[in-house]
């Protein structure tokens, strides 16, 4: 593989490719493959839900049924773990997740870019669910916001170590909630384009295993993709009831 | 590795806010309320039709219940109506045969009387013509002159004596 140079590398696919060279203000916003990507996503889900349903049908197409779930399932989800409170937080966390899930299929598509192996979108998306639900926190209960550190129930000289722990734990979520995502999208997909790469460099039959290997992966890294915005969207959920609820 | 490049930061981020803000835009103001409609609306179809059926379950009910009430009342009053006429049938036969028995009664006794009148009458008559015909065989055979008491009590005598 090294012998054949840094052209294929198995993470030459994360590289940003420029369309256009543009800037505003100073700021580079150039489009990119990562921009085209993010607005296929845009695109499918936008047009999916519309087209699929039909506002007078009162027996759903086959394909409205598949709106109707996705929407029933994150509405489950929410209510599930924060309640009644989450109703308001719906569209934001149906948006999410439907981003991430879209996101992470458009990038299953072969020759596709994926904007969820790159930390910095990640990070971005996690960081407003972290400031949201933040400033969700100090609007529901003010100062006593605070309290969300101090464990009530445990021996009074383990609190200097354990609000030191709570603290860190709740400053690292935006960190875990980004890594996760993007380090599976980043795993997945470089551990395919390793075997792919394996179908090329193998002698003429032995080709034939890998790319066998390559169609299980396929169907494990869709599973990934799915359990990955499913694990965004119910961790965001947790953070907004963990808002609601202190300890 | 690419991802750590930070030459298309500014880049991304513009774009991921840009897409992901028109993506809850529109899901928001758009997509969403029109699910949302759809469930409810087929929500309260369901419960509206299932109320519906209750009440038409109810209603059936009550009327299997008023056309059990109709037939025992039906039953009943047949049952009375069959009742009170045999006994009223029975009664105007009573009279009727009591009336007939009464009018045979009348008649017999009538007929037995008029028999009994002609019996007599007839008893009488032969009485009479016996003494005729003997006074006049007695005339004719002897010479005896013979009156009519002594006939009679010949007669009654040999009656008695036949008796």
């Amino acid at each position: 593989m090294a012998a054949k140079g840094e052209k294929h590398s198995p993470l030459e696919q994360f590289e940003i490719i420029p369309f256009t060279r543009t800037e505003i203000g100073g700021y580079d916003i150039s489009f990119t493959n990562s921009s085209l990507s993010m607005i296929i996503t845009v695109a499918v889900i936008t047009l999916f839900l519309t087209l699929t349903v039909n506002p007078r049908s009162l027996v759903p197409t086959r394909m409205q049924l598949i709106s109707e779930l996705m929407y029933n399932f994150v509405a489950q989800l929410l209510s599930d773990t924060v309640g009644d409170n989450g109703k308001k937080y719906f569209p934001f966390v149906f948006s999410l997740f439907m981003f991430v899930l879209i996101g992470n299929m458009v990038g299953m598509v072969p020759y596709q870019f994926t904007f969820t192996s790159h930390i910095i979108v990640t990070f971005a998306l996690a960081s407003v669910v972290f400031i949201g639900v933040t400033i969700l926190g100090f609007v529901n209960h003010g100062i006593k916001f605070f309290t969300f550190f101090y464990i009530p129930g445990v021996p009074f000289y383990m609190h200097p170590l354990l609000i030191p722990i709570e603290v860190i734990s709740y400053l690292s979520r935006p960190i875990s909630l980004s890594v996760r995502l993007f380090a599976n999208m980043l795993a997945g997909h470089t551990l395919l384009k390793v075997f792919a790469g394996f179908v090329v460099a193998m002698p003429f039959f032995t080709g034939a295993l890998p790319l066998v290997f390559i169609v299980a992966l396929t169907g494990l890294e869709i599973l990934i993709a799915f359990l990955q915005a499913y694990v965004f969207a119910i961790l965001t959920c947790l953070y907004i009831n963990d808002a609601y609820h202190l300890h | 590795m690419p991802q750590l490049n930070p030459e298309f930061f500014v880049s991304q981020l513009f774009w991921l806010v840009v897409t992901f803000s028109f993506l809850l835009v529109f899901l928001w103001r758009i997509s969403l309320p029109r699910i949302s409609n759809i469930l409810e609306k087929r929500e309260r179809k369901i419960n509206e039709d299932l109320t519906a059926a209750k009440e038409l379950q109810s209603e059936a009910e009550n009327i299997q219940d008023k056309i059990e009430q109709q037939l025992k009342q039906a039953r009943s009053d047949a049952s009375e109506l069959i009742k009170s006429s045999s006994a009223s049938f029975q009664d105007k036969a009573q009279n009727e045969i009591t009336k007939l028995e009464k009018e045979l009664d009348e008649k017999i006794t009538d007929s037995s009387n008029k028999i009994e009148k002609i019996k007599n009458e007839s008893l009488n008559q032969i009485q009479s013509q016996i003494n005729e015909i003997t006074k006049l065989t007695l005339s004719k055979v002897t010479s005896f002159e013979v009156t009519d008491d002594e006939i009679k009590n010949a007669v009654q005598n040999l009656e008695r004596s036949l008796n």
